[in-house]
């Protein structure tokens, strides 16, 4: 303190240059993150602005497997099951989705061949409508570019290290954005487009960005509690703590049956012998899908579950639906021997994270408020897509012939300010964190002792 | 420098690392239901004609209902050839019902048991033998249980 008081001028060109220092940091970091996912971000918009409309698209597209003629009576599920056996007589079936209108199809999932088929049964009549390989889906294979760029777990890891970085984009962005001196509004709310070209470039960048910033930040946390690591984890943590959603809906074991397995009739497998020991076959029976579809009528859950068929003689139907409103959601376990209601989950059920999750995904997915919802949310996805174009191009414009053009930042540790951002960003999201271990590791390691690298990229 | 370099990669480390999953007993922190257990007993060997005692015990909790809302037992031959009319269980306390029952002909049976306490129903499927079993029930055995197989049309 006392040497500040003395030397107050040289202090504040310290300070000064410290600031200019941090000003360096949050620039070089936001233009190579930038440039390096500005293609995965642009994807991740279009494939969303293509999602937003997924129900739309496949009404149409599937229209023929979809609308059945209303009658009088339905066939009974069991009967519907039989047309499905007769299609695949070595399948196995999975799930069952009634249909949420009079005027729907119904739908059995089939594992056959290696191959997950969805056959659509009329269910007035019986008869199948046709199928679907579900590996087919044009809207299942944009959703997973979307989730995970079509490559599994890797993809998934990118995709959330896209999003992570994004949100280190847009803090970054922001205090580049943010105005040194308050000279009005130019440049900082709307863009000074008559001020030479120079200007109307940054200002095409960072003040739609500056606009947009909330809309994208509100996809990326939305989108975040999907993803492999970083929702697996937060899911689990906010289940924990009884405030997020019950196990079992996202994510957690569902209850077992709780019968003991001597009590449950075996089925003598159809050997040549008939040398059954028949007490064996004296116990327990599953239920069967027609009385699983009435107790779920009379529970009252949203017309458009699923229901799922248990595969191991311990475990339960599972009713699951999650419609386009949030407050419809349901997730229900049903004894397949008794019927009893082995856990009923409503939206109502779940903790107050669980629901504001829950209501993160039908407004990320552009359901919960039908058309104007996803009008919003293309119009935030064709915003990215601006933002993002515009910036690469603003580096483009602004970058030397040699080099990247970032500005030579000090290294890492010495400012501290922008140390501690790093290391909170990095915290929050820890697949940034390890990635910016790691970018650090590889400067230290490689980039530096590479002259002509390090001259590129002005390390 | 060195100081933030351990931390750091020590903090990175263990949050990596320490990827947490749903604790088994998460569930006790949400709605619970009360489902109804029922523990069938059915005599192992059941010849036509013999009065025997089919019996249910229930329980909610592990404790024994004896204030069930309803017991009722049905009995169905698979082939639908015979109805048995539903009747109301006689309690026999300690949470227990009964229904005393003799069957005329042989043949695979279900015992359907229909109850209800408080808000939990429970209606479990028992598939029991009379006698000796014919051949069509001993084939529809090996298609595997199926309690409504009477709607589905395997007569003699």
């Amino acid at each position: 303190m006392e040497n500040g008081n003395r030397e107050n001028p040289t202090a504040k060109k310290t300070k000064q240059a410290k600031g200019g220092q941090f000003y360096k940091s949050v620039w070089r970091w936001h233009l190579y993150a930038g440039v390096l996912f500005a293609p995965l971000l642009v994807l991740l918009a279009i494939t969303g602005s293509v999602y937003l409309f997924k129900a739309e698209i496949e009404n149409v597209l599937y229209a023929d497997y979809y609308e059945v003629k209303a009658q009088e009576e339905r066939v009974a599920v069991s009967e519907q099951l039989s047309e499905v056996n007769r299609l695949y007589p070595a399948g196995i079936v999975t799930a069952y989705r009634p249909g949420e209108t009079e005027l729907r199809s119904s739908e059995v999932t089939v594992e056959a061949d290696g191959m997950s088929m969805t056959v659509f049964i009329d269910p007035y009549t019986g008869e199948s409508l046709g199928e679907l390989n579900n590996d087919d889906r044009i809207m299942d294979k944009i959703e997973e570019i979307h989730g995970e760029l079509m490559a599994g777990t890797l993809g998934d890891r990118i995709v959330e290290l896209a999003a992570s970085w994004a949100v280190v984009l847009i803090v970054t962005g922001l205090f580049l954005w943010f105005p040194k001196k308050m000279n009005g509004a130019g440049g900082v709310l709307f863009p000074r487009l008559r001020q030479g070209p120079k200007i109307r470039r940054r200002d095409l960048h960072a003040v739609p960005a500056f606009w947009l910033s909330a809309g994208l930040l509100f996809l990326i946390m939305t989108g975040l509690p999907w993803s492999g690591f970083w929702g697996t984890n937060f899911q689990a943590m906010v289940t924990n703590t009884g405030e997020g959603y019950p196990p079992s809906v996202w994510i957690g074991d569902a209850p077992k049956s709780d019968v003991e397995t001597q009590d449950i009739a075996e089925v003598p497998w159809a050997a040549e012998t008939l040398d059954v020991p028949l007490s064996s076959v004296q116990g327990l029976v599953p239920l069967s899908l027609d009385k699983v579809v009435e107790i779920a009528d009379q529970e009252g859950i949203h017309p458009s579950y699923s229901v799922f068929i248990p595969q191991e003689p311990e475990g339960v139907y599972t009713l699951s639906v999650f419609p386009p409103k949030a407050q419809d959601e349901a997730t229900m376990h049903i004894d397949q021997y008794s019927g009893a209601v082995l856990a009923d989950y409503r939206y109502d059920n779940y903790g107050v994270i669980g629901k504001v999750v829950a209501w993160g995904i039908t407004l990320h997915k552009g359901s919960q408020f039908g058309l104007i919802n996803q009008l919003i949310s293309l119009f935030i996805c064709l915003g990215i897509v601006f933002v993002a174009v515009s910036g690469v191009y603003l580096w483009w414009k602004r970058k030397p012939k040699k080099g990247m053009g970032a500005p030579k930042a000090p290294p890492l540790f010495k400012t501290k300010s922008f140390l501690l951002l790093m290391i909170v960003l990095g915290l929050l999201f820890p697949l940034a964190g390890l990635s910016m271990v790691i970018v650090w590791l590889f400067d230290k390691l490689v980039i530096q002792r590479l002259p002509a690298v390090k001259k590129w990229l002005n390390a | 420098m060195k100081k933030f370099y351990g931390p750091l990669v020590a903090a990175a480390a263990i949050l990596l690392l320490s990827a947490c999953s749903v604790r088994s007993d998460a569930a006790d922190l949400y709605k619970q239901e009360v489902p109804l257990q029922i523990a069938a007993e059915v005599p192992e060997e059941i010849a036509p004609g013999e009065t025997v005692s089919l019996q249910a015990k229930l329980t909610q909790n592990g404790e024994p209902v004896d204030e069930a809302n309803f017991v009722h037992f049905e009995v169905v031959k698979q082939d639908g050839s015979i109805p048995y009319p539903m009747k109301e269980a006689q309690a026999l306390g300690d949470g227990v019902y009964e229904m005393k029952a003799s069957f005329r002909s042989d043949g695979l049976y279900f015992l359907e048991v229909h109850a209800g306490s408080g808000d939990a129903i429970s209606n479990p499927h028992y598939q029991f033998i009379v006698g000796e079993l014919s051949e069509s029930e001993l084939d529809s055995l090996k298609e595997g249980p199926a309690p409504d197989a009477g709607s589905s049309g395997h007569h003699h």
